[in-house]
């Protein structure tokens, strides 16, 4: 077990997501209570209180995001859930909204009430095929009940909830470039200032939260702030849903209370490394976060402070595990290789650097590197840090950054040699084949 | 009060205005590639970054001037060695898959890159990968090529498209560092009045105009000041013309003294930074085949002979009119009020109308009037609508768009004219005269806002000065009177 349960708190059956098993579960008992007897302040408050971060991946403290949002103050306010999931490795929003949609829903109906929204949006990836027709099915669902639309549950609460599908763009679950996708425009990223909760989606003073953050919104409000923090740890209340996959034995979604001993889930809970090989690093959470080693993670807990203290991040929780032989340049050079494709081209180092990474680590995977392309690697990363109209540069910096300081050896031997020092591979099963022919 | 500082200067900013702005208003330099002072901020090219001081020495952070807005007692740095390293860096991107062609672009010399890699970097690329190959030759319209090789993707002429012209045909195509500047689906681009602009503002070669496509070196050329006569806008333009130095004998003559293109000379009381296409386009106005030769009753004369005759017929009149041409600048009209005002019945013409297709008006410059100096010919000469009198016996027509089977049957015709026109022979004199690329003046726009004109070549000797010749033609008229 790793931890307690707050989303993954039902047992998953093929009738679970549905509106009269979630009614029979107790769902919409909130929402009821905030309509009836919470003004829109007091649910703010309650949400700050719970201290909870977001879990898209920067972790920006909720209450701080939606404080910025001056109620009565005469304008449309929107509401967005993202859940355009493309960070690589990360499949957690996935489990929510094809097991618990309600539990969206219904979250986003009390976040909207608190933020005085009248229209609210889901922008989901267009590969979500389940997803989608889970979601939309429980829209369907809340709209033929009552529970969206005009005068819910008999107030004078009304909202409308839309869900739109992006066409497959990574870039477009960063914020600004989710909303400017909304709009019908190219997925551009927005320069800030203004922040997105002060001039939003058509202008408009806009929320953006991740899907698992948005689902927590109920279960903050169902337990109080107080028990709520009564979960995870102090700094880092509530649980994480992580989605592990890689070279572990048992992958999938788990969800894990923040302060949970973090090489205990994986070697515990999640089996261990596939066919019993050493661990040779993780990705904690999504590919954007830099790299940490067996040995970082032997005593380390699964919580924001940290593991930013041993130099990575939460993330999105989209955790990649990496067994003892995969060869790192060559996984350097998948990861590259989707940065270029999804760089949006719109500002200077990004739509530069991302090319220039992916064709320099493309000449060394190919025997044809030189010793000061591993400069070159390492500079373009960190003329991308911080320059970029959005994160994406960054990320693409952390991960090369990331990979290359702790094992710059193989890049150096793959140069040297013109040819892997762990075979090149990437699968277990072919690393094991390639270990049985030598 | 200053608001905030730059390099530890004080400096006030007005409200709302951004760091790039008020660095511009008090002469701090800021590079830019994409940010443009009549376009909105894309913040795309970075290069404009300064580093913003924490308050109490918390350390320091970059941002990018044209997207920041001033606080009060920021500390701003626009050339700290952080901000010039970051430059560097920008630049190296900026350049990895721009090909370096100057020596065959006609950017080259002008372009905003090279300047700002000669100031700001001026090193060799880091790369050891070959650059990314683009269409090198792309029709944007018949004025307009592209260069997609070259492009840095600033999205200036995207942005003019959508925010100035309004004709949204301009898109950017694919991503990363495939990005391409397309025309966009089942737009219009050629039928963009206002679409040569985007050559103007492209801060690279990557927009060509294809009149002025390898034509000459731009340092070859001088730029000297003029109006568009084109409509009662009165644009102020550049006339570009080879300068005298670099005037070759092996050239076609013409090619020395001609227009080689024309741009906009920025000004706000008129057109702001902006002109139309005709503009562009004056070259086709002014280099008509020239009419440089006296004519006296069609048959050829010497311009001495020409003006005695025309005097003597103006002397002799009794109900003398005049058709005045609203191309003559300030100064030729008040010699012509000056010279027949009292004596003459002059009716104000319109030299020049609407071309079929040529859009007719709208709310960015363009104007319905096709001439420069309606407004001070009416001033001098009336305003409401008059025809020739009847019973004129002489009539001095100045300028073009008069239809000579509109003038009183059995009026002695004299044309002041500066173009080959069948008409011309048909009138009982025909003296030739200068136009505006060969003399100075001012036109007065529209509404009211004064521009001056240079000359660009000298006038041929057969030809006449209006603003001399019409004191020369009245002295003996009014003698006589």
């Amino acid at each position: 077990m790793t931890g307690r349960k707050l989303l993954m708190s039902f047992p998953v059956t093929p009738t679970s997501h549905l509106l009269s098993e979630v009614r029979a579960r107790g769902g919409y008992e909130t929402l009821k209570k905030v309509l009836t007897s919470m003004t829109p302040e007091q649910v703010t408050k309650e949400v700050t209180a719970a201290g909870i971060l977001g879990h898209g991946g920067a972790a920006f403290p909720v209450g701080r995001k939606w404080s910025v949002v001056h109620l009565n103050d005469g304008q449309p306010h929107y509401l967005c859930a993202n859940a355009d999931e493309g960070e690589p490795g990360t499949f957690k929003d996935r489990w929510i909204l094809e097991n618990a949609p309600h539990q969206l829903v219904e979250s986003m109906l009390i976040a909207a009430y608190a933020l005085q929204v009248r229209n609210a949006f889901v922008y989901i990836r267009g590969e979500f095929d389940l997803p989608y027709r889970r979601l939309q099915g429980a829209v369907d669902e809340a709209y033929a009940a009552g529970l969206l639309g005009e005068k819910i549950l008999g107030t004078d609460f009304s909202l409308d909830l839309v869900v739109y599908r992006g066409a497959g763009s990574y870039v477009c679950g960063e914020a600004s470039a989710l909303i400017t996708s909304i709009e019908g425009k190219k997925g551009y990223p927005r320069n800030r200032p203004p922040r997105l909760t002060v001039r939003g989606l058509y202008q408009r003073p806009t929320v953006i939260n991740n899907v698992e953050t948005l689902s927590n919104v109920e279960i903050i409000v169902r337990l109080g702030a107080e028990e709520f923090r009564k979960v995870g740890i102090a700094k880092s209340p509530g649980t994480q849903l992580v989605s592990i996959s890689g070279h572990v034995e048992k992958p999938g979604v788990y969800e894990v209370e923040y302060g949970y001993p973090l090489a205990k889930f994986i070697y515990e809970d999640c089996g261990g490394v596939l066919g019993g090989k050493g661990l040779k690093c993780i990705i904690p959470g999504g590919i954007s976060t830099k790299v940490l080693t067996a040995a970082d993670i032997a005593t380390v807990t699964y919580d924001h402070k940290a593991m930013e203290a041993v130099g990575s991040q939460v993330g999105s929780g989209g955790m990649v595990v990496i067994a003892e032989g995969t060869c790192m340049v060559r996984l350097l050079q998948v990861m590259l290789r989707f940065y270029h494709h999804e760089s949006c081209g719109q500002c200077t180092p990004c739509r530069e650097g991302m090319g220039w990474l992916h064709r320099t680590i493309d000449r060394i995977v190919a025997g044809k590197g030189r010793p000061e392309e591993i400069d070159t690697l390492v500079r373009i990363s960190e003329a991308n840090d911080g320059t970029t109209i959005c994160g994406m540069g960054d990320a693409a910096g952390y991960a090369t950054v990331g990979i290359i300081a702790k094992y710059r050896d193989e890049f150096e031997y793959y140069i040297a040699n013109g040819r892997s020092k762990n075979g090149g591979r990437l699968e277990v099963d072919a690393i094991e084949r390639e270990v049985a022919h030598a | 009060m200053p608001d905030f500082f730059i390099n530890g200067q004080p400096v006030s900013a007005a409200k709302g205005q951004t760091v790039m702005q008020a660095a511009e208003a008090n002469g701090f330099f800021i590079p830019t590639f994409c940010w443009h002072p009549h376009l909105s901020v894309s913040g795309n090219c970075r290069i404009c970054v300064v580093e913003v001081e924490g308050e109490g020495g918390g350390g320091s952070w970059m941002e990018i001037a044209c997207n920041m807005p001033v606080t009060e007692g920021m500390r701003v740095l626009t050339d700290s060695e952080a901000v010039r390293a970051r430059r560097r860096e920008t630049l190296q991107f900026i350049l990895l898959n721009h090909p370096v062609d100057c020596g065959i672009c006609d950017k080259a010399g002008e372009c905003t890159l090279q300047d700002h890699h000669y100031e700001l970097n001026g090193l060799p690329s880091v790369s050891t990968i070959p650059k990314v190959h683009a269409t090198k030759y792309f029709d944007l319209s018949s004025r307009i090529v592209l260069d997609n090789e070259r492009c840095i993707v600033c999205s200036r002429c995207v942005r003019f498209t959508r925010e100035i012209s309004k004709s949204n045909a301009l898109g950017i195509q694919n991503r990363g560092d495939s990005s391409l500047v397309r025309p966009v689906e089942n737009s219009n681009f050629e039928a963009d009045p206002y679409s040569d602009n985007v050559i103007d503002i492209c801060p690279v070669g990557a927009l060509l105009s294809k009149q002025f496509l390898h034509k000459a070196r731009v340092w070859y050329l001088k730029a000297t000041p003029s109006v568009c006569p084109g409509c009662s806008r009165g644009c102020t333009v550049d006339l570009w013309h080879r300068k005298a130095e670099w005037k070759l004998n092996a050239l076609d003559p013409r090619e020395n003294t001609a227009i080689a293109r024309v741009t906009p000379r920025e000004n706000p009381a008129v057109n702001g930074p902006w002109i139309c296409n005709k503009g562009r386009d004056l070259a086709q106005i002014f280099e008509r085949p020239r009419a440089q030769q006296a004519l006296l009753k069609g048959q050829p004369a010497p311009l001495a002979d020409a003006i005695a005759a025309a005097r003597r017929l103006i002397g002799e009149a009794r109900r003398p009119a005049a058709l005045v041409s609203n191309w003559g600048s300030n100064e030729e009209l008040a010699a012509f009020k000056a010279a027949f005002g009292d004596r003459f019945e002059c009716v104000v013409k319109s030299d020049w109308h609407a071309m079929p297709g040529e859009r007719l008006e709208d709310e960015l410059l363009i104007r319905a009037d096709k001439n420069p100096n309606t407004r001070m010919a009416q001033q001098l000469f009336g305003d409401e609508p008059r025809l020739v009198p009847v019973d004129a016996d002489l009539v001095l027509v100045w300028g073009e768009g008069a239809s000579f089977a509109n003038l009183p049957r059995g009026a002695k015709i004299v044309l002041l004219g500066s173009y080959l026109a069948p008409e011309n022979g048909h009138a009982e004199v025909f003296i030739p005269v200068s136009i505006q690329t060969e003399r100075a003046g001012h036109y007065t726009n529209f509404a009211g806002v004064v521009s001056r004109f240079e000359p660009i070549v000298r006038k041929k000797d057969g030809v006449a000065h209006a603003e001399q010749l019409f004191a020369q033609l009245a002295a003996t008229a009014e003698a006589i009177a």
